[in-house]
């Protein structure tokens, strides 16, 4: 029976307006988180994908040691994964006399598994035949051409092996990406390694299982991989090696938070129009009750009504999400046409919970008071105003830091979060009530629209807080999204500015230098400053001796090494995206003193004053550290671990970097200068940039969505007040009317009171706006404060606006009722 | 001669409500004894604790102290549920205020109780009530879009549709004009007597009261006076 009851009373009901506010708010809530995380996760899939491209496979395991054929077959038997197998060795390379060192890759058949390998008939890279890796070929980097003097067809020797030079690598989709190149590179098929009789215990020899296939099954190959890993054998890192992976977690991270405020605006919609909604149903409880109906009954009515609205938004929000996700992998497809798009149950889930905790902690404290209601409440007046009971305020709170913490992943971040929120609203309602008390009331007289207005603001204190702190957040959001998206994107922009370097020149020699500067005058390049490179071996810390080789079989106390050669520079002036954390740069004139960069000073444990010995062609070199600098390694340009002072390193022959900006229409110069400078290897960062303008774009797409959520909710915050006051507000009108109050003024009193009531929350938040973005900008940034004056009319301007249109949107109909029809609503309750 | 069944028994009621200022007194010592059948009539000016009594005596609300029997049940003692079920069963209510649900049509409001109640056929018993108090027109009209004297007509039918023993009328006809009123009023005694009602009535409205086979005067939360009418006085 309660059933019909239920039914009943929910069709009816919908035609009033706070069911719907309820649905639209946990629509909101929903659609907007299954959206944005469904679209962070896409960007990021993408960025992998991209990133597994870079690698030649979507997992690479790296080992020191031979193959492990039980992982190939669990991989390609059990998880149906498709593998590839690399191996990779420094060796000489022999043609008559002529004789190089080179970075020799040996892969097999089915490299790469992402990506592709473009290799050409030619010495060019930029014309010839296409051609296939076979077994008997080794295919060379450019510059190796004239380094060993050979053409395509020649026949060099590799250790025992006599090869065929197939033709030169184009593209190398797991090349290094480092500006220093080192040696040259050659690819060579694996089945030839065995003729070449290099691999001999104790050759050090890098081999690495590429895989790849189904995101899934990949995780499953990795959970039951792990167990059979020795302490040789490693994954490799896959996202993090891209420049922008980094800026990508924080973008992620800064959408996610700012979408949730945008959900708790929603959920804070929802609770207050849950309130009005149990409010306006009290007598109506009470009647039924009146007439028999138990407690129980009244929950399974009350209850299938939220019950109905969850379910109607939790279908609807999941349907949105999806369609928005389907709509960012659309546009992903659109740059990226090998994009293959995954379906994640993730957002999924997480927009379900979102919703079940907004509903259940928000929306169903009303509605479980709302059956309490005593029988005897029948025969009382009503009450005109809605009350927020203190448990209500609690599992709102209790449900605001569950979201945080769901999003945000980390406890303690989520609990700082909610405090400062906290702490902003006790500090808002304190100015809101300072602000209304000091507004004194004039003085007996005409009514007047000011008068009226305050006097109202004055009476709905509380219900103003809590409208101010919702407004002042959205608007504050509203403006920090804003201006941190010019931020943001300017950041990035800054990073990899119109015009900046996109072909890095490693390997000049002191000669080629000047063939290279009358080039680029020619050619009207700007070129970028030289960084000589030194090539050297650190050898002790204060004079005790370092181990060079780091193994965890050895357990010796001696202090573990670089393991490699380092490329070091000396300059006189602190490179760009450098900070000196500790000590001070080189002054004039120092002399044997080094900065050293902060993460390798902390894995070497140097200090300031520690003496460090290199060895550098054949002679020891010592520096005393004189600084610690900190290094942005996402910047596009040459990173040193060490830098010395001009004395030490000068006199030792060395070889030059720099950069310079090509755009793309003018590719065909690279062949020239392939010509001119045979030797020097060119590394493209165009690729890159690309990347990072795609994110910014995603990002820029997914901050304006998160701004419209946050509008949206924060206007739907602002209507369920409204309505939360409607009938109060009849009452009111009904006896200024009859009592021959004009329409001008009544009008007049509205517009101004929600006009204040705006301006007030701009005001409170283009405040907070400028604290925040200070802050931003200051410690974020790390650029020096500019105060944003457009900030201070956008503010006000914008709760005035948003406000008072909304709140004459909501009201106008009451204004225009007629005095007598307004009464008789009044009287009949 | 039966001696006549006792419905409601109320012995030595009272009810104080706390306020900041300490608490208020608004029934000081109340006993009374209702027969089956009997229409009894509360009288009193505003604040006089008429309409406190009468919640006190339906089970809407509990005394401070003494003791409330209706149908034999001992209100006093049951919890808010167990009073609603009593109410559910034995009683019958129409208010001042109409009380209609304003979601729900004439014939809705009139089936409630009895849909609360499980009772099968609702819409019969209502449809029948509707023609009883020529509504019958009406039936799908909203609250909103009745007269204040058809609001309290759907009320009184929605009154009888679970065929209370015992029917509490709160100020019926007070929010009604004097024509209008006093149709109500007739509707109701005829209802009434038609099924044979216990009838509780409070009203501050004498020549209503006299229609009632007793009168209980209260003032100041105490009865004053008790007159009972001959039946063949009572029209």
């Amino acid at each position: 029976m309660w059933a019909s009851i239920a039914w009943r009373l929910f069709w009816r009901e919908l035609r009033r307006g706070e069911l719907w506010v309820i649905a639209f708010a946990l629509f909101l809530a929903v659609g907007s988180v299954v959206s944005l995380s469904g679209i962070t996760e896409g960007v990021k899939s993408a960025l992998l994908q991209r990133s597994a491209q870079f690698n030649a496979a979507d997992k690479v395991l790296r080992s020191s040691q031979p193959f492990d054929e039980q992982l190939f077959e669990l991989a390609e038997q059990q998880h149906q994964l498709s593998t590839a197998r690399q191996m990779q060795f420094d060796s000489m390379l022999f043609s008559g006399d002529a004789m190089q060192l080179a970075t020799i890759k040996a892969v097999s058949s089915s490299y790469p598994l992402r990506g592709d390998l473009v290799l050409y008939r030619s010495e060019l890279v930029t014309a010839g035949e296409t051609a296939v890796l076979t077994p008997g070929q080794v295919f060379f980097e450019a510059r190796l051409f004239d380094l060993l003097g050979v053409k395509v067809g020649d026949e060099v020797e590799l250790g025992l092996a006599k090869l065929q030079v197939g033709g030169v690598i184009v593209n190398e989709p797991d090349a290094p990406l480092s500006v220093f190149g080192g040696s040259p590179r050659v690819i060579m098929h694996l089945d030839d390694v065995p003729a070449t009789d290099i691999v001999q215990p104790g050759s050090r020899i890098g081999y690495r299982y590429l895989f790849a296939g189904d995101t899934t099954a990949l995780a499953q190959f990795e959970a039951e991989a792990n167990d059979k890993l020795s302490v040789h054998q490693r994954w490799q890192k896959m996202d993090r090696e891209s420049a922008i992976g980094g800026a990508l977690e924080r973008a992620e991270r800064f959408l996610l938070l700012a979408g949730l405020l945008g959900i708790v605006l929603a959920a804070c919609a929802a609770a207050v129009a849950a309130s009005r909604y149990s409010q306006r149903h009290t007598r109506a409880v009470a009647i039924v009750k009146a007439l028999g109906a138990t407690t129980a009954q009244i929950r399974l009515i009350y209850g299938s009504h939220l019950l109905l609205v969850v379910l109607f938004s939790l279908v609807c929000g999941l349907v949105a999400g999806q369609l928005a996700i389907g709509a960012v992998q659309w546009g992903i497809n659109l740059y990226m046409a090998d994009y293959r798009a995954e379906f994640s149950i993730r957002p999924l889930w997480l927009g379900a919970l979102t919703c079940v905790i907004c509903a259940l902690l928000f929306a169903a404290r009303p509605m479980w008071r709302l059956a309490n209601t005593a029988a005897i409440e029948v025969l009382k007046q009503p009450a005109a105003q809605f009350v927020v009971d203190k448990l209500q305020w609690l599992t709102g709170a209790a449900a605001i830091w569950a979201l945080m913490w769901l999003f945000s992943g980390e406890l303690v971040l989520s609990i700082g979060l909610f405090l400062l929120c906290a702490g902003f609203a006790a500090l808002l309602i304190a100015t809101a009530a300072v602000i209304v008390r000091l507004v004194k009331p004039a003085a007996a007289g005409q009514a007047s629209a000011p008068k009226l207005a305050i006097a109202n603001l004055r009476r709905r204190l509380w219900a103003n807080s809590f409208q101010l702190i919702t407004f002042s957040l959205a608007i504050f959001l509203a403006l920090l999204l804003y201006f941190l998206r010019a931020e943001l994107i300017g950041q990035w922009q800054r990073q990899i500015p119109e015009g900046a370097p996109n072909q890095f020149l490693v390997n000049i020699n002191q000669q080629q230098r000047t063939v290279l500067n009358n080039f680029a005058r020619e050619q009207q390049l700007q070129l970028d400053q030289y960084y000589p490179v030194v090539r050297g071996r650190l050898l002790s810390i204060n004079d005790e001796q370092l181990q060079q080789e780091a193994t965890k079989e050895d357990r010796s106390q001696q202090r573990v090494g670089v393991g490699r050669e380092l490329n070091l520079t000396w300059l006189t002036a602190l490179p760009k995206n450098n900070h000196i954390l500790q000590g001070n740069w080189f002054t004039e004139g120092a002399t044997a003193q080094v900065s050293v960069e902060e993460e390798i000073a902390e894995r070497l444990e140097v200090k300031l004053g520690d003496s460090l010995a290199f060895s550098i062609g054949g002679q020891q070199v010592s520096a005393v550290v004189s600084s610690i600098r900190k290094v942005d390694w996402n910047s596009l340009q040459p990173n040193f671990y060490m830098i010395l002072s001009p004395d030490l390193l000068a006199d030792f022959p060395a070889t030059y970097i720099t950069a310079f900006y090509l755009p793309a229409e003018r590719n065909q110069l690279l062949n020239q200068l392939a010509r001119l400078l045979p030797t020097v290897s060119v590394i493209s960062v165009d690729n890159i940039i690309a990347q990072v303008n795609d994110i910014i774009d995603q990002v820029t797409v997914a901050l304006s969505f998160i701004l419209l959520i946050i509008c949206l909710a924060a206007a739907l915050v602002l209507v369920a007040q409204v309505q939360a006051t409607l009938e109060q507000r009849e009452q009111e009108l009904a006896i200024l009317r009859t009592l021959g109050a004009r329409y001008a003024l009544l009008r007049n009193a509205l517009l101004l009171e929600f006009a204040l009531l705006g301006a007030m929350a701009g005001g409170f938040a283009t405040l907070l706006a400028e604290l925040m973005l200070l802050l931003v900008q200051q410690r974020v940034f790390e650029l020096p404060f500019t105060p944003h004056y457009s900030l201070w009319w956008m503010g006000p301007a914008l709760g005035i606006g948003m406000v008072t249109l909304l709140g004459w949107w909501q009201l106008r109909r009451l204004l225009s009722i007629p005095g007598a029809q307004l009464m008789r609503r009044v009287l009949q309750g | 001669m039966n001696t006549p069944e006792v419905h409601i028994n109320a012995v030595r009621l009272a009810k104080s409500v706390k306020l900041t200022e300490g608490s208020l007194t608004i029934l000081h010592d109340i006993s009374l004894t209702i027969n089956r059948g009997e229409t009894v009539a509360i009288v009193g000016a505003s604040g006089s604790g008429k309409s406190t009594l009468l919640s006190l005596l339906a089970g809407l609300d509990v005394p401070s102290s003494g003791e409330v029997h209706l149908a034999g049940q001992a209100l006093h003692r049951l919890s808010e549920d167990e009073r609603a079920a009593i109410r559910a069963e034995h009683v019958g209510f129409v208010f001042q205020s109409f009380l209609l649900l304003p979601s729900l049509t004439a014939i809705e409001n009139i089936t409630l109780p009895a849909e609360l109640a499980g009772v099968k056929d609702a819409r019969e018993r209502a449809l029948t009530l509707l023609k009883q108090v020529g509504l019958s027109e009406r039936a799908d009209f909203y609250p909103a879009q009745l007269s204040g004297g058809e609001q309290q007509r759907v009320a009184i039918a929605r009154a009888f549709i679970t065929r209370p023993a015992v029917l509490f009328a709160d100020e019926p006809s007070a929010n009604l004009d004097a024509v209008t009123g006093q149709k109500i009023e007739d509707l109701l005694f005829r209802l009434n007597a038609e099924q044979g009602t216990t009838l509780v009535l409070v009203t501050h409205n004498d020549e209503l009261a006299r229609r009632c086979q007793r009168q209980c005067r209260m003032q100041a939360g105490r009865f004053i006076d008790t007159t009972t009418q001959d039946l063949a006085d009572v029209g």
